[in-house]
């Protein structure tokens, strides 16, 4: 039987570390996060260069303006906080599916039987730790057999630690009894007693504890042993990946929001490639100033993780239609996808790359938009140039190279959207010409006039009667002297006469 | 392509040449598939036999096959235009077709499409001057579904568009600039040669069909659809029904063959 092996990854100054994810320019910096308004606001968390200016944790904002003046004070950001969390939950889900969130930096991960993933759990441990950076986490990374004891390993500077099975008492004793629970309440009690590591405690008899304390005694007392008995408790995978943040101020113009976006773009996309996803669908929500909010959602052509892609279709559809105020806070939310996969074949036609094809398919949309690229449809109708866009989802191509159809060697038609206008001189035909009359010559824009040698028609087309404005018109084709040839039609329209097509 | 041979290597076990066995996909001959059997036959016999003695693992064979599809080239099936390239469009090139409208060379797009995706292979279209009938395509033996259409609306964006799409591995990529007056101003002559080299960096045939001269020195190959004839049916009181063209097409330039072959081309339109 597998022994229980449960991995911690913490986050250290947790509301630090998310607001300098969010803005990493300000990590050389004098930074200090606080909490509350006024008077009353206080650092939570600081930068090394604040911390060893004497900023610590729980001096008030003025306090701390007087140690340094030049300090950067920022807020706590729930947004930025929230992402970091799901960012560092979506690491520890690409070494396994149980995962447990415990809030505030702090995630637990089941690695029981991954022994033969990597060459020793250390290898484990240095994996997580490499992988949180990526995202812009300085996480640290205690493995044990118990939730308890893997969060006390965690916390400890040196990382990775790692607590053979069995050994959590002996690990857990000689350290203070503040890492075994920061805020105990019975903490003054046992100091009265003279208890200050977790293995003097552990050495207490049971019940004389449980008889002083309470259920709080045998609970401390378990702990103090290495006993977890709480299981991991796996959370569900989301919907939907979430990036965000507030702003410290109003923006006004688009390319500062866009700046920002970008980086929050680019982290979207880092964490879609972790849990192997793509983004469909982008939504956009931005905060405004006084207050109210600006949502809008963007499908993409194919999903995609190309950043550059998703932030130039962002910055249309802002162009089209700007948010109308200052906005101090957004959320870009991206609903995932399974990116296209396809095998690529060593005999056959070259097979084009999904993934690659999804990314420029998305800057084509982009650059000329969502109507001008895709597969070419015929629509069921006999109107001529009607025509649909769909998406563009090639059949894989056979395994074996073939040869080509014959050509039918047709003419083709060239169709003019819009049909051109064109005036018309008619002639009755004449003894040895079919029908009333014939077409003498046409003037159009361009190229599209000159006498006609030869014309042939005309050629009934009805369609939609059904509608309030049906299709009627009278099909003809001519050929110029200049050796050009339209199709013609006559509408029952103030322009009359219209050229929709050049044989060519 | 080499990135991907280099991965590669390891499913391919080297080649025995003291048992004179032919290289095998792993597991031996007997464990292989007909079909790579049967492909592996006919490339060993389309390379020189020097060559095929040469070809000791899988990362050799990939380079190979790479270096054989590379110098065939994708026929149009209209025999004459063929016949005047060499054998089609050749891969990793890229070849221009001129012709003021009505010259024919939007129905030897079309036929270009109909082969290439015919063939199995992903085509594009950059039509600059929005002119494709789907209906009309189809009718011509095009498969829509490997087809993927761009309409830029000016030269500048068709030809960022064929770039990008070129570097994507579509195998036939046909940029259509529509009729005079093109959309769009011209573009910097340095455009045309960095298309070639796409095309030629990526294997894809390449075909642009202008009205006027513009790919300089870029292209492998240009051709001018010149004159044509339209055809009738039907005379005296009979009504008349336009039948077809009759084009005639010149090889202005090619890097490879004599210039100035005449050749004619018989053009039906569809009943």
């Amino acid at each position: 039987m597998t022994t229980t092996r449960i991995a911690c990854l913490y986050v250290t100054m947790f509301p630090l570390a998310a607001r300098l994810r969010s803005e990493p320019e300000l990590l050389s910096e004098a930074v200090a996060i606080v909490e509350g308004n006024g008077s009353a606001a206080h650092v939570v968390a600081a930068t090394r260069r604040a911390r060893t200016k004497g900023i610590r944790p729980g001096l008030t904002l003025a306090q701390a303006r007087s140690l340094v003046p030049k300090l950067i004070a920022r807020g706590r950001d729930v947004e930025c906080e929230r992402t970091a969390q799901e960012a560092l939950l979506e690491v520890a889900e690409s070494f396994s599916p149980r995962v447990e969130d415990a809030g505030d930096g702090i995630v637990f991960i089941d690695v029981s039987g991954m022994e033969r993933h990597f060459a020793s759990e250390k290898d484990l441990g240095e994996a997580a730790i490499r992988d949180a950076a990526d995202i812009g986490l300085p996480a640290r990374f205690g493995l044990a057999a118990s939730k308890l004891a893997a969060r006390v390993a965690a916390e400890l500077p040196k990382s990775p630690t790692i607590v053979e099975p069995g050994g959590e008492a002996e690990f857990l004793a000689p350290l203070p009894l503040a890492r075994l629970t920061p805020e105990l309440d019975a903490a003054s009690t046992l100091q009265r007693w003279g208890i200050t590591s977790i293995g003097e405690l552990a050495r207490l008899p049971e019940s004389e504890l449980a008889a002083r304390l309470g259920e709080l005694g045998r609970e401390l007392h378990y702990a103090a042993r290495g006993i977890d008995p709480r299981p991991l408790i796996p959370r569900a995978l989301p919907p939907e990946f979430r990036e965000g943040m507030e702003l410290e101020w109003p923006l006004v113009a688009l390319e500062p929001f866009l700046f920002i976006a970008s980086a929050a773009l680019d982290r979207l996309s880092k964490r879609m490639e972790i849990q192997g996803f793509a983004c469909k669908r982008l939504e956009l929500t931005m905060t405004l100033e006084p207050d109210g909010y600006h949502a809008r959602a963007i499908d993409l052509p194919a999903p995609t993780r190309d950043t550059k892609t998703m932030l130039t279709l962002l910055r249309l559809d802002l162009e089209k239609t700007p948010p109308g105020a200052p906005v101090i806070g957004f959320t870009i939310v991206a609903h995932p996808d399974r990116p296209r996969r396809a095998q690529l074949s060593l005999f056959g036609p070259a097979a084009l790359s999904p993934e690659k094809l999804a990314t420029t398919i998305a800057r084509l949309v982009s650059m000329l938009g969502d109507d001008r690229v895709g597969m070419p449809m015929a629509v069921d109708t006999h109107i001529p140039d009607r025509y649909a866009i769909g998406t563009f989802a090639p059949p894989p191509p056979p395994d074996l190279r073939r040869g080509p159809r014959k050509s039918r060697g047709l003419l083709a038609a060239r169709i003019f959207r819009p049909p051109v206008a064109v005036e018309v001189i008619t002639r009755p035909s004449r003894e040895n010409e079919p029908g009333e009359f014939q077409i003498a010559s046409i003037q159009g824009e361009g190229d599209i006039a000159g006498d006609v040698r030869t014309s042939a028609g005309p050629w009934q087309l009805t369609a939609e009667w059904w509608n309030p404005s049906p299709v009627d018109r009278e099909y003809w084709d001519v050929e110029l002297m200049k050796g050009k040839s339209y199709r013609v039609y006559r509408e029952e329209t103030p322009e009359g006469w219209y050229v929709d097509a050049g044989y060519d | 392509m080499s990135a991907t041979a280099h991965s590669l290597d390891f499913q391919f076990p080297l080649l025995d040449r003291k048992a004179g066995v032919s290289p095998a996909i792993s597991g031996g001959r007997d464990a292989r598939p007909p079909l790579e059997r049967e492909d592996l036959a006919r490339l060993r016999a389309t390379l020189a036999g020097t060559a095929a003695a040469k070809m000791t693992n899988g990362a050799e064979l990939i380079r190979a096959l790479d270096k054989a599809r590379r110098e065939e080239s994708i026929p149009t099936t209209l025999a004459p235009f063929d016949a005047l390239l060499g054998g089609g469009l050749p891969r990793g090139k890229m070849v221009e077709l001129t012709g003021r409208r009505g010259a024919g060379r939007f129905s030897i797009v079309m036929a270009a499409l109909a082969a290439a995706t015919s063939m199995g292979e992903a085509a594009v279209l950059i039509d600059l001057g929005d002119h494709l009938d789907p209906w009309s395509a189809e009718a011509a033996g095009v498969d829509l579904r490997r087809v993927l259409w761009i309409r830029p609306q000016t030269l500048k964006q068709a030809v960022m568009s064929t770039e990008m799409i070129t570097a994507t591995g579509f195998q036939l990529v046909v940029l259509d600039t529509g009729t005079h007056p093109m959309r769009g101003r011209r573009v910097p002559d340095a455009s045309w040669v960095r298309l070639g080299r796409s095309a030629e960096a990526h294997g894809a045939a390449m075909l642009v069909s202008t009205p006027y001269p513009l790919t300089g020195t870029a292209s492998e190959a240009v051709v001018t659809a010149g004159r044509s004839r339209m055809k009738w049916l039907g005379r005296g009181k009979s009504p008349h029904v336009l039948a077809g063209v009759t084009l005639e097409l010149t090889l202005e330039k090619h890097r490879h063959r004599k210039p100035g072959e005449h050749t004619s081309l018989s053009l039906e339109l569809l009943p």
